[in-house]
This record gives C-alpha cells, sequence and structure tokens, in this order.
C-alpha cells in the first residue's frame, strides 16, 4: 500500500549571509490507514516550518513532499484543489484563525461553498449544525455570535466542527491545545481521537507538550534544531528515550504530582564556541550533551534503528552506533 | 509561619455602560513569608486580575469594590497596599513587591538596549546609578546571563533568554514579595524547567516570597508549597500542595486534576461545560451547574470557606462548618 504522506529529505535554509537551517533533512511517512505522528520539539526546532511545508504554504529548499505519490506542488488545479479539502489544517491560536469582523458561522458556510459539499441552503444549514453538535457544542448558542464572543475552548471546538464538515484524510494540526484550559484540553484531544477512528482521518500533531504527545499514542518523531533526533512508536520512547536530548526533554515535563518532582537542578547549556557553532557536520546537541565524546564534534549522527533493533524505532546519536 | 500579606474581602468590578460586573468576589487568602504560592485556574477565573489588584494596579474598567490588601512587613507596621497613592505607592512597587507580567517576554522596549530598561527600573525606584550597574550585574549572574546581554536588543535574545532578564530585573531590588504571572507558559519544556528551578533557589536564597500564578497543574505540583484554586472569581480551595493534590476537597479541584492528560496515556474526560464568565456567574455556589455532586442548597446560598482539615480551606457545601460561616 502506497503512503498517504511521503516527507522526503526537506530541507528548509532562511537567510543567506548568515543561514539558519530551519530544517535539515527531515523524512517521514504517514500510511494510508488512519495514523497519528507526533512532531515534538522546542521552540525554534522546525515543527512549524516541517507543517508550513506540508500545507504548502512555504516551498523547501531541497527535498521533496508528495501526497498519495504526488508532489504537493504540482501545478495541477484539480489536484491541488482536491489536495486542499483532503488536507485540513487546525493552528494554535483559535482567534487569529478567524476573521473578526465575520460571525462564526462564516469559517463553515465558506468550507461548504469552496469545497461543494451540499447545494441547497437548508441542508447545508443541517449538516453545520451536525458538525456543531458533534464537537459537543450546542448550534443555538454559537451561530450567530462574532469569535470574540467565544471562549478560547468554544473556537477551537468550532475548527474541529469544520474538520467533521470537510472530513478531510488528513489533519495538520500545529500547537492545537496549547491555548486551550486544562480541563477543556483533554474534551479537544479525545474529539481529535474520536474523528480519527471514526472517519478514517490521519493527524500529523506538532506540539512542544509531551503529555499530549503521550496521550495521543501514536508514532513520535523528535525534532532538535531542525534534525530528527529520535523517532519511534510514541510509547516506548517516552517511557525510555534514548537520545539524550529526549531524555533531557521527557524528564523535564512537569509532572502533576507533587512526589514526582524534578530531582537534579539543571545547569543552562554553556554558549558554543563559534567556531564549532558554525560546524553543522557534528552532532548538534554536542554542546548541551553529557555524554559527549570526540566524535561527536566530528561526525553527523546518521539515524539507526535503536539497539532494541525494532525497527521502527531510531536514534541519531553516536552513543548507539557500532553496532555492526 | 509568619504572614506578609493579607487579602481580606477583596472584589473588583469591571465597570460597563450601565452595570458593574463583579470579577472578583471576596476573596481572602494570607501569604505566608518565604513560601511559593500557587494560584492556578482556567483563563477568564480571575487570576491575572487578582494579582494586578494586589498590586494596585487596577486601571479603569476595573474598578475595586471592596477590600484590603494588608502588607506586614518583618519589622514594621502593616500596611494597607490599597490605600497607598502617588509617590508612596511608587516607592512600595519594585521595592517591596516585585511582578512579573504575563507575556513579559515581550515587555522588553525592542528599540531600547537591555541595559538602559534594566537600570532605569532601579534608578527610578531610588537607587543610583552606580548602586544600579552592581545590582544588575549580580542579578545577571543569578540568573546564568552573561553581561554581554546588556548590550543587546530584546529581538538578539531568545524566549527564554528574554524572560531571565525580567527575572533579573524584578529580583534586582531584592523584593519581599514577587509576582510572576504565568511566567513559562510561553516557553518549551525544557526551558520553563531551567526558569523555574531557577526562579525558586534565588527566591529560597535571597528569602523571597513568590506567589505564582499558572493554568499548568504540572507546574505547580513541581514547585509550589501551597496551592489556591480559583474558580469563577472565588478562591474555592486553599491548602498544602500534597494535600490538594491527593486529597482535595473541592469537586471542582477532584475534576481538574482527573482531567489532566496524564503520563501513563490513559483516557481522561474533560471537564463538562464551559466555565461561567463574570456577566453570567450562576447564583449559590458558582461551580453548581457544572458539579457532579450538586445539591439544592448550592443553587441558592454561597457556600462558605471551611477549614475542613488544618490549614486546608474549602468553599463547598459538602463540607459545613456547624458553628456557621467566617468567609
Amino acid at each position: 500500500m502506497g503512503d498517504l504522506l511521503a516527507v522526503q529529505n526537506i530541507t528548509q535554509v532562511f537567510g543567506t549571509r548568515k543561514p539558519t537551517f530551519a530544517v535539515d533533512d527531515v523524512s517521514f511517512r504517514m500510511p494510508e490507514t488512519a495514523s497519528i505522528v507526533n512532531l515534538v520539539g522546542e521552540s525554534g526546532s522546525g515543527k512549524s516550518t516541517i507543517a508550513r511545508i506540508i500545507l504548502g504554504l512555504s516551498r523547501p529548499k531541497s527535498g521533496e513532499v508528495t501526497y498519495k505519490g504526488m508532489s504537493i506542488f504540482t501545478r495541477n488545479g484539480g489536484w491541488q484543489r482536491q489536495f486542499r479539502c483532503e488536507c485540513q489544517a487546525v493552528f494554535q491560536d483559535p482567534y487569529s484563525a478567524y476573521n473578526p469582523f465575520y460571525k462564526i458561522e462564516r469559517v463553515l458556510k465558506v468550507s461548504i461553498r469552496k469545497f461543494k459539499l451540499v447545494n441547497n441552503p437548508p441542508e447545508a444549514k443541517a449538516r453545520i449544525e451536525e458538525s456543531l453538535r458533534a464537537v459537543d457544542l450546542r448550534p443555538e448558542e454559537i451561530l450567530g455570535k462574532y469569535p470574540h464572543q467565544l471562549s478560547g475552548g468554544q473556537r477551537q471546538r468550532v475548527m474541529l466542527a469544520r474538520i467533521h464538515l470537510i472530513r478531510p484524510r488528513l489533519i495538520i494540526a500545529d500547537e492545537p491545545v496549547s491555548m486551550v484550559d486544562a480541563g477543556m484540553r483533554a474534551t479537544v484531544l479525545n474529539i481529535l481521537m474520536e474523528f480519527q477512528a471514526r472517519y478514517n482521518i490521519s493527524s500529523l500533531f506538532i506540539t512542544h507538550d509531551l503529555s499530549t504527545a503521550r496521550y495521543l499514542g501514536g508514532e513520535i518523531i523528535i525534532l532538535y534544531q531542525g534534525r530528527i533526533v529520535e523517532r519511534g512508536e510514541t510509547i516506548c520512547v517516552t517511557s525510555q528515550p534514548l537520545h539524550p536530548y529526549a531524555q533531557l526533554l521527557i524528564s523535564s515535563i512537569p509532572a502533576p504530582d507533587p512526589d514526582k518532582r524534578w530531582r537534579e537542578t539543571l545547569q543552562f547549556a554553556p554558549e558554543a564556541k563559534s567556531s564549532q557553532s558554525q560546524n553543522r557536520e557534528r552532532c548538534l546537541y554536542a554542546e548541551r550533551c553529557l555524554h559527549v565524546m570526540e566524535v561527536c564534534w566530528k561526525e553527523r549522527p546518521p539515524l539507526r534503528t535503536s539497539p532494541s533493533q525494532d525497527a521502527s524505532w531510531q536514534v541519531a546519536c553516536h552513543l548507539y552506533g557500532g553496532n555492526p | 509561619m509568619t504572614t506578609i500579606l493579607r487579602v481580606c474581602d477583596l472584589s473588583v468590578g469591571l465597570t460597563g455602560r450601565s452595570s458593574i460586573i463583579q470579577v472578583l468576589s471576596n476573596v481572602n487568602l494570607e501569604v505566608e513569608a518565604g513560601e511559593i504560592l500557587g494560584v492556578v485556574g482556567e483563563s477568564g477565573c480571575g487570576k491575572s486580575t487578582l494579582v494586578v489588584a494586589v498590586l494596585n494596579l487596577l486601571e479603569l474598567p476595573q474598578i475595586l469594590q471592596a477590600g484590603e490588601v494588608e502588607f506586614i512587613p518583618a519589622n514594621g507596621k502593616p500596611q494597607d497596599l490599597l490605600k497607598l497613592t502617588g509617590e508612596a505607592l511608587r516607592q512600595f512597587r519594585w521595592r517591596k513587591m516585585a511582578y512579573i507580567p504575563q507575556g513579559s517576554m515581550n515587555a522588553l522596549n525592542p528599540v531600547l538596549r537591555v541595559r538602559k530598561q534594566m537600570i532605569e527600573t532601579l534608578t527610578q525606584h531610588g537607587m543610583t546609578e552606580r548602586e544600579a550597574n552592581e545590582q544588575v550585574q549580580l542579578a545577571l549572574q543569578m540568573v546564568h546571563l552573561k553581561q554581554d546581554v546588556l548590550d543587546l536588543y530584546s529581538h538578539e535574545l531568545s524566549g527564554g533568554m528574554r524572560q531571565r532578564v525580567i527575572i533579573a530585573t524584578a529580583i534586582s531590588m531584592h523584593p519581599v514579595v514577587l509576582i510572576a504571572d504565568e511566567p513559562t507558559t510561553a516557553l518549551d519544556v525544557v526551558t520553563q524547567r531551567l526558569i523555574l528551578q531557577e526562579l525558586a533557589r534565588i527566591c529560597r536564597e535571597l528569602g523571597i516570597t513568590i506567589i505564582l500564578v499558572s493554568h499548568d497543574m504540572g507546574v505547580m505540583a513541581q514547585i509550589a508549597d501551597r496551592l489556591a484554586v480559583m474558580y469563577a472569581g472565588r478562591i474555592v480551595e486553599i491548602g498544602a500542595i500534597n494535600e490538594v493534590f491527593k486529597s482535595s476537597l473541592h469537586p471542582y479541584t477532584q475534576e481538574l486534576i482527573a482531567s489532566i492528560p496524564n503520563q501513563s496515556g490513559e483516557h481522561v474526560e474533560g471537564l463538562a461545560g464551559e466555565a461561567p464568565g463574570p456577566w453570567n456567574y450562576p447564583p449559590g455556589c458558582r461551580f453548581h451547574p457544572r458539579c457532579p455532586s450538586v445539591m439544592e442548597i448550592c443553587r441558592q446560598q454561597v457556600p462558605p470557606s471551611v477549614e475542613q482539615r488544618p490549614a486546608h480551606w474549602v468553599s463547598c457545601h459538602l463540607f459545613r462548618n456547624e458553628e456557621g460561616s467566617n468567609g
């Protein structure tokens, strides 16, 4: 079976005189069957740049993104229209996704019109109400209101109602719950997971919150400065991270349990020497790594299968080199 | 433990065209010297309004309706902060009580170098230029920033560095109380951990009391000593962090803790319904429309604050104080 989405060696560089590698040789695939891929990393690790590339909002410097085997940059009107319908985004800030001058239902009506989902207005109204109910909203409380009259959780759920309406194959969700209240977070995630199972939707879930990723399950890809440092089943990687950066990241999640406080105090990273920092043919985590070796400064660690021999679990670290 | 700050019956309203809407109702709070007090709640529950009111920073349309904020220094007579005005108030701020506002990463002026902003804050509050220079350098060391950042502009710093500059400025006058409103919300987990640990360490060293406002229960569990849970403009529960997490009394606190996506990845239910806004606070207990153990009395009477266990207060009709109410 082919892949739904294949990201092949994409690299994105910003700036020419002092180039910044936002994304550096990243590849991953999402299968045809409904699946979840979590893309995790700190701010500046290239998560959102990858999302923008997949959505076709920016072109990578090199590499290719294919959707059902076709490059997403194909200039074919019909194909593009279909891709735009089947691949939908949910953004972080549910406020800036709306035009404040229009009523809430406009985002739903425009979707119906653009993608020609239904033909007559009464049916459109019925579909909109059905979708709002599917995300636990009462249509009479939502319709006719302006974005500022709704709470963050409600606005984000209207965005999910839009997903319900369009039924895409792929959702690119960029930090969809980071601006939603703690109590509502689980609700939004549960709705997403329910859609996923019921309508066979795959999601690429971008987050800096590892507990969200752990809640969703699926596959996880941990990024550091634009490179994949570790990937694998979310359960495996989050319970036994291999890469030193992944270990730091996972141990830093503030556990909501006063008995499980952070034990050791972290030290701030020393600044890299300028000669070292310009060289990218090395492990970029070397200056912060506790297990740094000579080779880390000289060679870029490739993504290798983990010592557990589980082919889907890969890590880019010289500590796990050497296996034949 | 000695009390350093006492908030008594504080109510804050929002003035509208024809009426006043109450956002904060009869908040009572005691902050003990040297502790880290967490204030947690959903957005819109009045956390930020509470700290702004405590700092006497309310601006129209927010107005103070009632209440006192008593500052009790170790050797001195108590002062009502809300009665301070003009120069006395200005001298009080930063020297006695510093504030890290929400989104303070973006509080730096983009056209001034860091040095100018940090030093100006100190000289404006009574330090000489030379003292200010020394203090700024010490403060930067405490947050592990190099002196070089003084000559940079805010856009040249990362989010975490900007946040550390703000923390350094806030602690450089050795305030007695530091109020931090969501200090790490926009940062990634590693930076968040660095900053929180640093903040806790510095304040323990300097004996600074912290009021930490956040919506993140994880952050609270990690560094707070005591936790106050707010819901719809009221404090519903307050107690030692372990007590509140392990044996929470108020149904809202219980549901809030149960709704956190936990590390084992088990399925959790979100809180049903929406938190009411100040314009539609229900009568009686404000949580009653969402409460699983709602009773008839909850719809009519505001539950009093009861000390159910030693130093663990709750406002819920499930816990009745026979002698009557005090809050």
